[in-house]
């Protein structure tokens, strides 16, 4: 799908329209309302902690697993595999985070959103196993090739299409660990972005996190419609059951093309990317030192070696 | 203008984040070899006293923005205010460090001026006037070269340690720029809290949620600086484990890291997380304690000067990046090793 990270493409001013000012149509949405936007109160209304339905969306990648060989192909992308992708590790706290303050306020929705190749609804049915209630796959031939910065400008535009109050996202995906798509995807929307949640609270129309700080945690705080990426240590992610497998079947997945979202393919994929890879190399361990087996002289050994190396 | 080359400094609370003094003497050195100037931005508070040592690093000019605003709300009023010098000055690269800070306000820009961005970047080098990177992916078990395409200023995301600090004595001139309004949707922060425990003596303490955690010694800390680093793992067992990991820190003079997966677990704090998305440390010596060694964390101390791994599984890939492997239990070896050093230190 994506290539490794690399770039970004001009924001022209007349094609940056779509640039959201957080209004009641992006966070209501402009297509298919969910059954439950009916009843879904504005922000506007003070509505209690307990009774407080919100409209989240979990945002999720497909990435190489971890365990496979990497090879890139002449276009110096990463050649994936459709049987070695799965959820970004990352992304199954975000999904797990949706689900937990779902329970947490009756009656909200969580829809799982990705961008990726028509294969990805494998893994988005995974994300209705654990529990989400719909999926949207933004997926189009011109999309191969985007950057950070391309990726975010998809995702800003389905997100303004589907509307929410929180959308969550992981802190980094498991492939160029960049890191960068929540906050831009925060500037396309001109929305704030709690970054780097290792604790999220929901209070009334307000958003709030303790955020993973050099020492101890920040609090930071912001009203919704906001977005929110997360850490791992902020919970434990579920595995599918049987019957949520069994019910993620049934599921509604909706497809978005860029002609749906309304984007030009020149703003995407490897022609809006702003970075070029030249070249790939896999990493090699290069040390292969001595092994010393076991309890009994293993401190001594490790003293005499410091010594060795003049460092004691 | 075309060749100048700016370093985002990082600025919390009134501290200077130490990779600002990298990024800053990468600038100087980048500037000069494309026959450009220098320049840092630092933004927020105490801003005088961080243009001194970024002066003092070689940049030639230091956009200084004072203002509380910096510290109450997250990047968007930095993005403002680097946003406006960005156009006003068009530079042709601005560093950034590849930090939770840095990501959230390159990225923003990226996508506001639609500027190239790239990060994780590991070296640099100048090719004609071209910028090549080195760049590690798939949590370090790949390394890309890449340049930019495309007209206008690049960002490009430095990792911890990958750039050293020079100071050459130098001063730079000191353009004040006003701090921007409170965004009206704005992101308020408020901390840090729970950092209490950060006292001269390493104990067991409480985490916000009620869980246990060890809270390490503020004299084993400075990770980036260290010459010696121990580090634990999982197989240090729990919090409470990392007393003799500290102990034999301590009696080394190091300072104490720890892997992903027990910052994950809550055992320790995110300052102590050796890996690629926690630090990148370059000691002399790194003894991994109980690390099984993903290629995450050896993204994070591969090019330590020597590696010392203990660990009871013979299989840890660790033992295939270390330079003394050590296959035994590391309860039983570390407080043994700690004796033995402490002796010899008399």
């Amino acid at each position: 799908m994506l290539m490794m990270s690399i770039g970004q493409f001009d924001v022209k001013p007349a094609k940056a329209g779509f640039v959201a000012k957080c209004s009641e149509a992006l966070r209501r949405g402009l297509s298919r309302p969910p059954s439950s936007s009916a009843t879904h109160p504005t922000l506007s209304t003070n509505h209690n902690l307990e009774e407080n339905p919100v409209k989240i969306v979990v945002c999720m990648k497909e990435t190489p697993s971890t365990t496979v060989e990497k090879s890139f192909g002449p276009d110096m992308r990463i050649e994936r595999r459709k049987e070695d992708a799965v959820i970004n590790p990352f992304d199954e706290y975000t999904i797990e985070e949706g689900l937990r303050q779902q329970e947490k306020h009756a009656g909200s929705e969580v829809i799982a959103l990705c961008m990726g190749p028509a294969t990805a609804t494998d893994n988005i049915r995974r994300a209705l196993a654990m529990g989400a209630d719909r999926g949207v796959l933004v997926t189009d031939p011109a999309l191969a090739g985007s950057d950070a910065i391309g990726t975010a400008r998809v995702l800003a535009a389905a997100l303004k299409q589907i509307g929410f109050d929180l959308a969550l996202f992981g802190s980094a995906a498991a492939d160029a660990y960049g890191g960068v798509v929540p906050s831009a995807v925060a500037e396309f929307l001109g929305m704030p972005l709690l970054s780097f949640a290792g604790k999220l609270d929901i209070d009334g129309s307000t958003a709030r996190i303790e955020r993973q700080a050099e020492v101890g945690y920040q609090v930071a705080e912001a009203s919704m419609p906001a977005l929110v990426s997360v850490v791992k240590s902020i919970n434990e992610p579920r595995y599918p059951s049987m019957k949520g497998i069994m019910q993620a079947k049934k599921k509604p997945i909706d497809t978005l093309t860029l002609a749906n979202l309304g984007l030009d393919a020149d703003t995407v994929g490897a022609a809006g990317a702003r970075e070029e890879a030249l070249s790939a190399e896999k990493v090699t361990a290069q040390r292969k030192g001595e092994i010393y087996m076991g309890n009994e002289g293993a401190a001594d050994r490790i003293v005499a070696f410091l010594v060795e190396q003049k460092v004691l | 203008m075309a060749n100048d080359v700016w370093a985002l400094a990082e600025i919390s609370n009134g501290k200077l984040a130490g990779i600002s003094l990298q990024l800053a003497s990468k600038a100087a050195d980048l500037a000069n070899q494309l026959g450009g100037s220098s320049a840092a931005v630092a933004m927020g508070t105490n801003t005088q006293a961080a243009a001194q040592e970024l002066g003092d690093c070689g940049v030639k000019t230091v956009y200084a923005s004072e203002g509380t605003v910096y510290d109450e709300y997250l990047v968007q009023p930095h993005v403002e205010t680097l946003a406006a010098l960005i156009q006003q000055h068009q530079p042709s690269l601005v560093l950034f460090g590849a930090t939770n800070y840095g990501r959230d306000v390159a990225a923003r820009l990226a996508a506001r001026l639609g500027l190239g961005i790239e990060y994780n970047v590991g070296e640099v080098t100048l090719d004609g006037g071209n910028v090549v990177m080195t760049i590690t992916a798939f949590g370090g078990s790949q390394s890309v070269k890449a340049t930019f395409k495309g007209e206008g200023t690049r960002l490009l995301g430095a990792r911890q340690n990958a750039f050293p600090t020079v100071r050459v004595g130098g001063s730079a001139s000191v353009e004040n720029v006003p701090a921007p309004a409170a965004p009206k949707q704005g992101a308020k922060l408020s901390g840090p809290f729970g950092a209490e425990g950060a006292t001269a003596a390493g104990h067991l303490g409480k985490a916000p949620d009620g869980h246990d955690i060890w809270l390490p010694a503020v004299t084993t800390a400075k990770l980036e600086e260290a010459q010696i680093i121990v580090s634990g793992g999982r197989g240090v067992g729990g919090p409470a484990g990392f007393e003799q990991i500290e102990a034999l820190a301590t009696a080394l003079g190091a300072s104490m890291g720890a892997s992903r997966a027990a910052v994950d677990a809550g055992w320790i704090p995110y300052e102590r997380q050796v890996g690629q998305t926690g630090k990148t440390v370059k000691p002399t010596v790194y003894i991994a304690c109980g690390i099984s060694g993903a290629v995450q964390h050896k993204a994070g101390m591969g090019t330590s000067g020597l590696i010392i791994a203990i660990n009871k599984d013979k299989e840890a890939p660790i033992f295939g990046f270390c330079d003394l492997g050590v296959v035994a239990d590391l309860n039983v070896v570390v407080p043994q090793l700690t004796a033995l050093v402490k002796q010899r230190r008399g």
